[in-house]
């Protein structure tokens, strides 16, 4: 799992920009966070997916666009797994590590669950 | 002011001389202020063109081209043209008008969602939605068009910013935008290569043409007593009667430059991406090279040819730096002499005198004949890779294609846009049947704008370059290549109030240049050459130089 974390201008047409350069290198996703950060105007969006050449392959490209300001990749024990899971006991939020976070899922089976990478 | 004179005072603020747009119902409250400005407007007859027309304008002055299409269709209209100028990092602006911001994703009347359709093919892309931050964006489009890497943008401005109303402070805001990060950490790493090299030769691109780096890479390659091979893209960068200068290389190019490419043991590559035009197949390439790759987008240092020492900045400035490094030392030339010999084994004779007049007679032709700073433009097929293979950009030659894009149609309005920019000088197009008829309607532009453009037509009946792929790929099982029913090219160019002429022997070519080169008129020489030429020597795509079609070419200096 890699994980890039970018800031970012907050304005309509970031994301579609950012994402169309996952597209064009045939990349799939795994996860998006994007939020607002501590700055004003400014967001983070932090992306996961699977492979290291391609994370390589698109951050240059990532960087040269107009809106985002900073793009890198996030180390691996800095990644944050969290999750949200739906099962007969109820609503259930787990955080904890990537690999934490997978093993209460598989654990507890949920009916229903959304798993994310974010990263700080 | 409203919001509409408010671009036009930007656009002046830019020092923009002349515009090239179609007005529509969303554009009027501009076109209303354009009245009033003394920019020189240029109404080509279709938006893709006004989009080339702008581009081949940039190449020539180095500076933006500014083209305007109307909301909806004059938006997917222009999108050809934007996306030509954005694979040959070209600096356009292009501005369309756009519904107003309150029926915006309404599907009102001419919407398109063209925000989201110029998003790929632009540098950056802005769409106005409050009038305040119009002359912001304004600014920061020219910026960035001509910051860094060169590149289209693109500005949406719906009708009601263009009626809105701009404060004074908005349009004092000063604007800037980051420059690209140079990293020339690779440098000594690259002297040291370089010094070392016994076979060095240099890959010039398309950036080089932009940067105007030629002298300094002319200088650079006598001091290591290098030859220059350059892309399409960056075809008369270096006047190509410099010594060392061995042409384009690539699918079509020449065979002594393919040599140098191919067994040099330190490539020097500056401002070029590694198209799969020059590399051929990719695994192939530069298998025995060890690559210096300078470029001033940092995404394209190893994005095709993986693994190579890389200089990020822009060519003039790492060259300089490279000059510095290697001014005190002392290269053998015997890979210099080599290639000095070789390259007197690839300068065939192609003024062939037979008729049908074969289509190298006429470049031959219009190699002697142009001035020494003439501009060429070419259209996409075999007219252009005859043009990139034969013609010899010498001096202060231009010559202007669509390289990246391929874009058939590009070189008749693309020269009447370098004619604008620079008038004084003979603008040649050279062109093929099929890709001038998906453009012809600009005679009109031409003739109205009184713009003396000399269209060299090799006229073969055919589109030529997929016919020679089916010819020689696929069996010669020819479908949808035949122009069957084409007009007569002297009397449509006629109609349109231009002058033209027909030459059928190879006798009359060089006169019929010479009366093209006279002309203060738009004029059309139709040439009609033998359909049976094709463009060789080829490098067939996906395969190694090894693997080359060698037609009439003469080269016997081998690929290895």
């Amino acid at each position: 799992m890699e994980v890039i974390m970018m800031l970012t201008y907050d304005q309509p047409g970031v994301m579609q920009r950012v994402m169309a350069e996952f597209t064009r290198k045939k990349i799939n996703v795994d996860t998006i966070i994007v939020g607002p950060c501590e700055m004003p105007d400014r967001s983070r969006i932090v992306i996961s997916l699977r492979g290291r050449e391609m994370a390589l392959g698109v951050i240059e490209h990532l960087r040269g666009l107009q809106e985002v300001i900073e793009a890198d990749m996030v180390d691996h024990r800095r990644h944050e797994g969290y999750a949200v899971m739906l099962s007969k006991g109820g609503v259930c939020r787990i955080t904890g590590t990537v690999e934490e976070v997978e093993t209460v899922i598989k654990k507890s089976q949920p009916d229903k669950y959304i798993e994310v990478v974010n990263a700080i | 002011m409203n919001g509409s004179r408010a671009v036009v005072e930007l656009l002046e603020g830019q020092k923009v001389e002349v515009l090239f747009g179609i007005p529509g119902g969303v554009l009027l409250p501009l076109y209303n202020e354009l009245v009033d400005t003394d920019m020189r407007h240029i109404l080509p007859r279709h938006e893709q063109c006004a989009a080339h027309m702008a581009d081949g304008y940039a190449r020539v002055s180095k500076r933006p081209g500014v083209c305007i299409a109307t909301s909806g269709p004059g938006a997917t209209n222009l999108v050809t043209g934007v996306a030509t100028a954005f694979m040959d990092s070209s600096p356009l602006i292009a501005l369309t008008g756009q519904v107003a911001t309150g029926v915006l994703g309404n599907d009102a009347f001419q919407e398109a969602d063209s925000f989201s359709l110029m998003m790929p093919i632009t540098k950056h892309n802005f769409r106005v939605t409050d009038p305040e931050t119009l002359p912001e964006v304004m600014k920061r489009a020219f910026l960035i068009a001509t910051t860094g890497r060169y590149g289209p943008v693109h500005v949406d401005l719906p009708i009601d910013i263009l009626q809105g109303e701009i404060s004074d402070d908005a349009m004092r805001k000063p604007v800037r935008v980051p420059k690209p990060k140079r990293n020339l950490s690779g440098l000594l790493d690259a002297i040291k290569l370089l010094e070392g090299a016994e076979r060095p030769t240099i890959l010039v691109g398309g950036g080089v043409s932009w940067s105007r780096a030629g002298p300094e890479i002319a200088q650079l390659a006598d001091l290591l007593m290098a030859p220059i091979v350059t892309t399409l893209m960056a075809k008369g960068a270096i006047p190509e009667d410099h010594p060392l200068v061995l042409g384009v290389c690539g699918m079509h190019g020449r065979q002594v430059a393919n040599y140098a490419l191919n067994n040099c043991d330190i490539l020097l590559a500056i401002g070029t991406r590694f198209s799969d035009r020059v590399t051929g197949n990719l695994s192939e390439f530069g298998k025995n090279t060890k690559v210096v790759h300078v470029d001033i987008d940092s995404s394209e240092i190893g994005k095709n040819v993986k693994g190579r020492v890389g200089l990020v900045g822009d060519a003039w400035t790492v060259v300089n730096a490279l000059i510095a490094g290697l001014l005190k030392r002392k290269k053998r030339s015997t890979w210099k002499d080599r290639i000095i010999e070789l390259k007197k084994e690839c300068t065939c004779d192609y003024n062939l005198r037979s008729d049908p007049i074969k289509p190298q007679k006429v470049i031959h032709e219009l190699s002697d004949l142009l001035p020494e700073d003439a501009i060429v433009t070419t259209e996409v097929g075999q007219n252009q890779m005859w043009a990139a293979h034969f013609f010899r950009c010498h001096g202060k030659r231009m010559f202007f294609t669509s390289g990246g894009l391929g874009t058939m149609g590009f070189g008749f309005p693309a020269a009447l846009g370098a004619k604008v920019a620079r008038p004084e000088s003979v603008v040649a197009d050279i062109a093929g049947d099929g890709s001038l008829q998906m453009v012809s309607q600009e005679f009109s532009t031409a003739v109205e704008n009184d713009i003396p453009v000399m269209i060299c037509l090799l006229n073969n009946g055919w589109l030529g370059m997929v016919k020679q792929w089916q010819k020689h790929f696929y069996g010669s099982r020819y479908l949808a290549t035949k122009l069957g029913k084409s007009p007569d090219f002297v009397k449509l160019a006629e109609a349109y109030g231009a002058e033209a002429i027909r030459i059928e022997k190879h006798s009359e070519v060089a006169e019929a240049i010479k009366r093209g080169t006279r002309s203060d008129v738009p004029i059309l020489l139709d040439f009609i050459v033998d359909p049976e030429e094709d463009v060789l020597p080829m490098t067939p795509p996906g395969k190694s130089s090894a693997e080359w079609i060698k037609g009439r070419c003469q080269w016997k200096g081998g690929v290895r």
